[in-house]
């Protein structure tokens, strides 16, 4: 929508990221940072702020923020660039041109119909299908990261399948609704399997630091109630906070089981698809055991799909997106990671928390997993922030009399739900944010929104859940 | 305006008023000749690039920068972004040069000396001077690693506990006659 309207509340918006940017930069240093630390906060925080707001697109801010953090001397450019190298980064850009090859082929079809013929009576039920299909193989899948390379291919069929596309306002919002859906579905199943993301392990190595050992069954049995009721309740959730616009289905199964007769027997280019597919997919859950590395076996399986000619490099010349995605979640990756390094985050985490020392516990529980929550929405990583917070916030917890067990489930568990506050939150979310099916603003409001949720179920259930079986 | 944006708007101001909220009690250096006492904690993050020698032997050299948050009634300032460089043996302990710099870009030089760097390690460091309003100061500390962990392939984190130490002040330079 443009007009004059729409011209002038952009410009607002700009002046206001400007007027940040600026009121920030030449704020006095806190104590105890360096002007260094403070000055590249300044411009991460205007970045982030000016997507918000809708001043700027993501990549443009994202653009802008890199170069006034290595044109003003801020951080050095090897710095700043490093995300263009990162392992993570690459495997989002590599599952998304595979999930490409999944759709041309037509196995995605195949796939989102088998799908729909059982689940596809409405379209609750196909969000449900998406996270219980994800609950249910992410104990498997040490990364998330690869999960959802895994779960993408087949939301975007479903998606595709029911005439949803990115582009036509008329259709768009079931994609966006199964996109999300597939956001938070990692999220939740992250936060209920102990191996369903390499953050998990991280935490736990933590955790061991303040005399609690954890393994894979006491974690479930902490996890199962809040996040099964997650897993039950969010579905609802996102729909009414998001409504599809289409909701009853009753004919698409049979039409499903129809058409899937219709496509009869594989082709050639699905099954060099499903070879492969399986193939990354065995990498990727046995990549701890075989010691590969999840992006190498992700570039395998893109390479197989090149030297067979099911992705052709005239496809790869129309996926612009996914250089769009490349180049920001790389500069936003380094950009939050150097914040880490040059000390702000441990900063900011620990004076926060180190405020709340003397008030009851109760109180300093929820505060603490809430202020936790929300410095996500500095990080572009989950393992950064368990790495640079957790320790912290549980010392905290624990000094003011928060049982030790109670604070550090909930701030493990945190560490995955905060994933969806952000697009960037968590580079599983980015192959869903790249399929275009939501707007920035949109995927901000969900994500705060579905992450409020989740924190609310996690205190409200989990709290007495976690004193009855974790004491 | 979405409750997103709203938070985002809140959010600055939080962190601001929390960064910018006095300490509890230190307040930067140290007079001429005046000792004082400080502890903390200090969270980092780096690289190590290890050389496995003989069987049982490892050699690594490391780099860590994070917050070094100090606490304590007369301390030696709110905190420092601190930054170091060090070798460690497995066999041996490890060494290291250290660097804390404080928000208005002055620093005090350390030198680490200890076990091998790890969870549950112990160092103890030895001021050796600074600059700015840190010029000529001496002094000791000591911290044990709560954890490290390395999260990537040589990329490690790492949150050290029990800092604490004193630190004095050059005296006064006599008047001039």
């Amino acid at each position: 929508m443009t007009g004059p309207g729409s011209e002038r509340r952009k410009l607002l918006s700009r002046v206001a990221t400007f007027t940040l940017a600026v009121g920030l930069w030449s704020a006095p240093v806190p104590s105890g940072l360096t002007s260094q630390a403070w000055h590249l906060f300044a411009i991460f925080a205007a970045a982030i702020f000016s997507v918000i707001v809708a001043a700027f697109p993501l990549l443009t801010a994202a653009m802008l923020a890199a170069a006034a953090a290595v044109l003003t001397g801020t951080i050095m450019p090897a710095k700043a660039f490093a995300g263009f190298a990162n392992g993570s980064v690459l495997l989002v850009v590599v599952a998304f041109l595979v999930a490409r090859g999944v759709v041309k082929s037509g196995l995605g079809r195949r796939i989102s119909l088998l799908v729909v013929s059982a689940f596809g009576r409405s379209t609750l039920g196909l969000a449900y299908s998406v996270f219980l299909t994800d609950a249910a193989i992410a104990p498997a899948f040490p990364s998330n990261t690869a999960r959802s390379g895994v779960l993408f291919p087949i939301v975007l069929s479903l998606a595709e399948g029911a005439g949803s596309m990115p582009q036509d306002a008329n259709t768009r919002r079931l994609g966006g609704y199964l996109m999300f859906c597939g956001m938070a579905s990692l999220a939740v199943s992250s936060a209920l399997w102990l191996t369903a993301t390499s953050v998990n392990p991280i935490g736990v190595e933590i955790a061991e630091q303040f005399g609690l050992k954890i393994n894979f069954g006491t974690w479930l049995i902490a996890a199962s109630v809040p996040a099964l009721a997650v897993v039950l309740l969010l579905p609802l959730v996102l729909y009414r906070l998001f409504p599809p616009g289409v909701s009853a289905t009753p004919h698409a199964p049979a039409a499903a089981r129809e058409a899937l007769r219709s496509m009869g027997p594989l082709t050639r280019d699905e099954k060099v698809v499903a070879v492969a597919f399986v193939l990354m997919v065995t990498g990727w859950v046995m990549a701890g055991t075989l010691k590969v590395d999840l992006t190498a076996v992700a570039f395998a399986g893109f390479g197989a799909l090149l030297a067979t000619s099911v992705l052709t490099l005239d496809d790869i010349t129309q996926e612009g997106g996914t250089l769009a995605t490349y180049l920001w979640l790389a500069v936003l990756f380094a950009m939050s990671g150097q914040l880490n390094e040059l000390g702000f985050m441990g900063y900011v985490g620990g004076r926060l928390s180190s405020a709340l020392e003397g008030t009851p516990w109760p109180a300093a529980y929820v505060a603490l997993v809430v202020l936790y929550v929300l410095m996500h929405y500095l990080f572009v990583s989950q393992s950064s922030q368990v790495l640079a917070l957790l320790g912290v916030f549980v010392e905290v917890g624990v000094r003011t009399g928060v049982p030790p067990p109670l604070i550090i489930f909930a701030l493990l568990f945190a560490s995955s739900y905060f994933s969806t506050i952000t697009p960037q939150g968590g580079s599983q979310n980015v192959i869903f944010v790249g399929s275009g099916y939501l707007s920035q603003g949109e995927l901000y409001r969900l994500g705060a929104l579905t992450t409020g949720f989740c924190l609310v179920v996690f205190l409200v259930l989990g709290t007495p859940w976690l004193l009855l079986v974790v004491r | 305006m979405t409750a997103a944006a709203l938070s985002w708007l809140l959010l600055p101001l939080v962190l601001a008023t929390a960064c910018s909220r006095p300490g509890p009690g230190p307040d930067g250096a140290p007079a001429p000749g005046e000792t004082r006492t400080f502890e903390g904690t200090w969270s980092a993050s780096g690289t190590r690039h290890t050389l496995h020698l003989e069987r049982g032997h490892q050699a690594s050299i490391f780099t860590l920068t994070g917050s070094l948050l100090l606490t304590g009634q007369r301390g030696l300032g709110v905190g420092f972004q601190g930054e170091v460089i060090g070798m460690s043996d497995s066999l041996t302990g490890g060494v290291g040069r250290c660097v804390w710099t404080d928000e208005r870009g002055d620093k005090v030089f350390s030198e680490l000396r200890g076990e091998p760097i790890g969870t549950g390690s112990h160092v103890v460091g030895t001021i050796t001077g600074g600059t700015g309003r840190y010029a000529g100061v001496t002094g000791e500390y000591e911290l044990r690693w709560q954890y490290v962990i390395e999260s990537d392939e040589e990329t490690i984190s790492g949150r050290a506990i029990g800092l604490k130490g004193r630190v004095t002040a050059p005296p006064a330079p006599a008047p001039a006659r």
